[in-house]
């Protein structure tokens, strides 16, 4: 389900079916990174977007957390993400990101980091860079599903 | 919970494909979704939507259809690509199902549970339908899978609106 009003209120009626948070992650900068994060950010989005539409009635997709790559702590964002998911009852939570930097910070995020590089589009065909984004949403619904039937 | 990687794979993937520095690189994304192949491109017929499926290739075992349409979502308009569930029934008419689980929305796919073979199955809370998207009792849906109109024009299959399954 998605965060607007109307699937919010799905949610709130089908709580207990829901149990699996994921919250993209993406990295903001005004300097030489500029491009290739506005690049994961849409990468992002679309691999998102497909993710939900097929798993919409068990996980709940956050607004992606934006963070400037740059002088702000990830130690004090993780904190704050700890502290505020106690008040909420998922039992999987998913770290989406293709920010290769939160692979130090694993041990301490609360739940699954999911490290998923960006697809050099503008190397590929358009059949071919479809075909890749296929198999990278594939590859997600099958870790997804993996750790729910644990 | 396990901690792993999507992508070590897919980093090979790249890296044979000749596809250097693909973290450094401006990336341009395709407008929206998978860009769109042409031949999937849909040409709306009287609130049909042609797919790229021969109808002549259809058999008994069901096969996804994809088909592609503008959508005016609210303040969006996109390029939505959505999938059918499609084979021919004993009768010799073409059945087509919307993959989208009666339950809170799902997709569901074609004999993808080993235990329950044969039918269609929700990956989010087991629910399955039989081949006709009639609802397996003791599962979470409730009410069978929407169903497609079909036509068939120069052996093409179209697609129309979808309506609530006979069965219901
Ligand atoms: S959404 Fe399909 S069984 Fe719950």
């Amino acid at each position: 389900m998605k965060w607007t009003y109307k699937e919010i209120g799905m949610y709130q009626e089908s709580k207990e079916y829901v149990d699996s948070l994921i919250i993209p992650m993406n990295p903001i900068s005004f300097g030489a990174q500029m491009k290739q994060f506005s690049s994961m950010h849409e990468f992002m989005g679309i691999l998102m977007m497909e993710v939900e539409k097929q798993l919409k009635g068990r996980l709940l997709l956050m607004p992606g957390l934006t963070y400037w790559s740059e002088g702000q702590e990830r130690a004090d964002l993780i904190e704050i993400w700890k502290l505020k998911l106690l008040e909420a009852d998922f039992k999987h939570v998913f770290w989406i990101t293709s920010d290769s930097e939160w692979k130090k910070y694993e041990e301490q995020l609360p739940g699954s980091l999911l490290w998923i590089p960006s697809i050099p589009l503008e190397h590929l065909e358009e059949g071919q860079a479809r075909q890749m984004m296929n198999d990278q949403v594939r590859q997600m619904l099958d870790m997804l599903t993996q750790s729910w039937n644990k | 919970m396990s901690k792993r990687n999507v992508s070590r794979r897919q980093f090979l993937n790249y890296t044979l494909t000749g596809v250097g520095g693909f973290m450094a690189a401006g990336i341009l994304m395709p407008m929206v979704r998978f860009a769109i192949d042409p031949v999937l491109k849909a040409s709306a017929s009287g609130g049909f939507i042609a797919t790229s499926q021969k109808v002549s290739e259809l058999t008994a075992e069901p096969i996804r259809v994809d088909y592609t349409f503008d959508q005016i979502d609210g303040w969006y308009e996109s390029q939505v690509t959505n999938t059918a569930w499609v084979y021919k029934a004993d009768d010799g008419n073409i059945v087509a199902l919307s993959p989208v689980c009666k339950h809170l929305g799902c997709t569901v796919a074609w004999n993808t549970d080993k235990e329950h073979p044969e039918q269609f199955f929700c990956p989010c809370h087991m629910g399955r339908y039989e081949k006709s998207g009639v609802n397996v009792p003791g599962t979470p849906p409730s009410k069978p899978l929407d169903v497609y109109e079909t036509q068939v024009k120069d052996g093409i299959l179209y697609l129309g609106l979808l309506k609530p399954h006979k069965g219901a």
